[in-house]
């Protein structure tokens, strides 16, 4: 009678209610025998079905299981790895979700190379999700979780097993399981505050209510606090806030421009404004100086961490336009990286380390990436203030008041805001808890 | 108020991992056996509310703008903080107005067109602030009577796509304090 209840019934639910817990069914990613190949981005994607959530209890709260699949779809198609079946096509329904109990027929006649199907069960505002990944040709499961949580954590639950599924294909987990930063004028024009949107752009929350001009966020490593410029306090100053209290602290008492996390979280590269210029600093997580970074006449804004936390890459105008340089922390020696165009600014390290993307104007904006040690540049996309997703096979760039992710080689490229206002300074979280 | 759990609930879920309440074999709901278990975040999202900063000028400013007032805004070149000839004789009118009105304090704020990055203009308008401010003190403006602010491209006069706009947007403006 109680088939679909779920599991896991004898921990407290109070405390449940605020836990999702993924859990590994069967075939651990170690273990599993990719056999669907993998497409680089741009070519055709893999042909993937995925199927609404079925409730075996009711057919109540459908929307539940339809907004996972569409999630999921979103992120799939954005990877620019699948083609995401139209569901219209589908023969058969939700219901059959279990390994032994698809016909796999009736997939393979519409060319789908691989299969989402699952349920989910409610119990109040309790929601437990089971979705697994089908070989449709080998007629195998590659993988499948199990989500419990709140109800309303449904899109993060999709966005986990868009990630599940790309770890089952690819070898490496994806990014959507993260958030982006950025600054709007929403609301009010003449007002700037920090926004943070998950990666299906339908859950878009703001995040300062300072009425003044918020720039520039960047990410703790944790994924729980910002770096961002505010005018709160009169002249541009950086400020830390806390995203799970909302409260924020200025940083330093000086004129600042931008400011990053170190990848390891202790320490905080700084523009700060130094007898009117802007020079760069080293200062710790709290905000506490440890030295100055550059000693030059130009203006040295947008300090970008390598992954290892040993470079830095920053724009200067040292050289009469502005150009990204990359200076080793410790000696202190800056090199000259880009040369291919009067105006290049902003630039943002790969995870991997291996590119530096930037951007770069010569008549529109661009966004350029180059190897750190420099070399040809290559084209992106169109667009400007680049982010890496946390895999670093995806940046979010701004164009025209609009945020969009694009593939890393630019074949793949969607929106992700829209509205009225101006979108702008996207800053990829890393993947979060 | 909503609490927000989102960013603190893998601390909740590590506290029951370790208590052993989420780690043992489960029957599935399809009637599976799930063997090993990862556990992952929680939590629930909403809105938080924060603190209400002390700046309503900027508001207060925008609405100053395009005032005109006793002193005149200097322009710039693209992507330069260089006082051109006729920036320098504007300069030299503020400079006689704040001679002959000497208790006024005046804020000058640094200002940039679109075509350039956000970080990168903050810099840039505060360059043009700064050589506003060196040259009125050449002429024997006392520094203190004068502060400097960058407001980048973020407060642009207009908003047109073509260079007579652009150039309306590179100056430096003098807001006079009360």
């Amino acid at each position: 009678m109680s088939r679909g209840r779920p599991p896991l019934r004898m921990t407290r639910p109070g405390v449940l209610l605020t836990v999702i817990a993924a859990l590994t069914v069967l075939t651990t990613p170690a273990s599993a025998q990719i056999r669907i190949e993998v497409p680089n981005p741009g070519e055709a994607g893999v042909p993937i079905a995925i199927s609404p959530l079925s409730n075996p209890d009711s057919h109540a709260e459908r929307q539940i299981g339809d907004t996972f699949a569409r999630t999921i779809a979103r992120d799939l198609t954005l990877s620019g790895l699948f083609r995401v079946l139209d569901r219209r096509a589908y023969i058969e329904g939700p219901e059959e979700f279990v390994l032994d109990r698809i016909n796999f027929q009736n997939w393979s006649v519409l060319d789908a190379l691989a299969l989402v199907k699952g349920g989910f069960w409610l119990d109040g505002e309790r929601l437990t999700i089971e979705a697994r990944l089908f070989d449709v040709t080998q007629q195998k499961q590659l993988g499948g979780r199990r989500y419990i949580g709140h109800k309303r954590d449904v899109r993060r639950m999709a966005h986990r097993f868009a990630d599940q599924i790309m770890l089952f294909l690819t070898g490496e987990e994806g990014p959507f399981n993260s958030k982006i930063a950025f600054i709007s004028n929403r609301v009010d024009g003449r007002v700037k505050e920090v926004y943070v949107t998950d990666l299906s752009g339908s859950e878009v929350r703001r995040v300062t209510q300072d009425r003044t001009l918020s720039l520039g966020p960047s990410w703790s490593p944790t994924g729980a606090e910002l770096l961002f410029i505010s005018y709160r306090q009169g002249g541009p100053h950086s400020f830390k806030l806390d995203l799970a209290t909302g409260r924020s602290a200025r940083l330093d008492a000086r004129i600042a421009y931008g400011a990053s996390w170190s990848p390891d979280g202790a320490h905080i590269a700084v523009s700060l404004d130094q007898n009117g210029n802007a020079d760069l600093f080293l200062l710790s997580s709290q905000g506490r100086l440890i030295r100055r970074l550059t000693h030059h006449s130009g203006i040295d804004v947008s300090p970008a961490w390598s992954p290892d936390g040993r470079q830095l890459a920053f724009c200067s105008s040292r050289s009469g336009s502005p150009q990204i340089y990359v200076m080793d922390i410790e000696t202190g020696k800056s090199k000259r990286i880009t040369f291919q165009s009067a105006y290049n600014t902003d630039p943002a390290w790969s995870p991997k380390g291996d590119r530096i993307a930037y951007t770069s104007r010569s008549g529109g904006f661009r966004v350029m990436a180059i190897d750190p040690n420099g070399g040809e540049a290559t084209h992106i996309v169109r667009g400007e203030h680049p982010s890496w997703s946390p895999d670093g096979r995806y940046l979010a760039v701004t164009r025209r008041g609009r945020l969009y992710l694009a593939s890393r080689d630019g074949q793949s490229i969607q929106q992700l805001t829209g509205g009225s206002g101006n979108d702008t300074s996207p800053a990829w979280s890393p993947r979060l808890p | 108020m909503h609490s927000n759990k989102f960013y603190g609930g893998w601390l909740i879920s590590v506290l029951l991992l370790s208590l052993g309440l989420i780690g043992c074999p489960k029957q599935s709901p399809t009637g599976m056996t799930y063997g090993t278990t990862s556990s992952t975040g929680s939590g629930t999202s909403g809105m938080d509310e924060t603190e209400i900063g002390e700046g309503d000028r900027i508001q207060d400013r925008v609405q100053q703008d395009g005032e005109g007032g006793p002193l005149q805004d200097v322009f710039f070149s693209y992507d330069s903080f260089e006082l051109s000839e006729e920036a320098r004789q504007t300069l030299q009118a503020n400079a006689d107005w704040l001679q002959s009105n000497a208790e006024a304090k005046v804020e000058i704020e640094g200002h940039c067109d679109e075509r350039g990055t956000s970080e990168y203009n903050l810099a840039l308008g505060a360059k043009r602030a700064r050589a506003a401010q060196d040259y009125l003190t050449t002429l024997g403006v006392p520094a203190e009577r004068l502060s400097v602010i960058s407001y980048g491209e973020e407060l642009p006069q207009c908003t047109d796509a073509n260079e007579s706009c652009w150039q309306r947007n590179r100056r430096g403006h003098f807001s006079v304090l009360r």
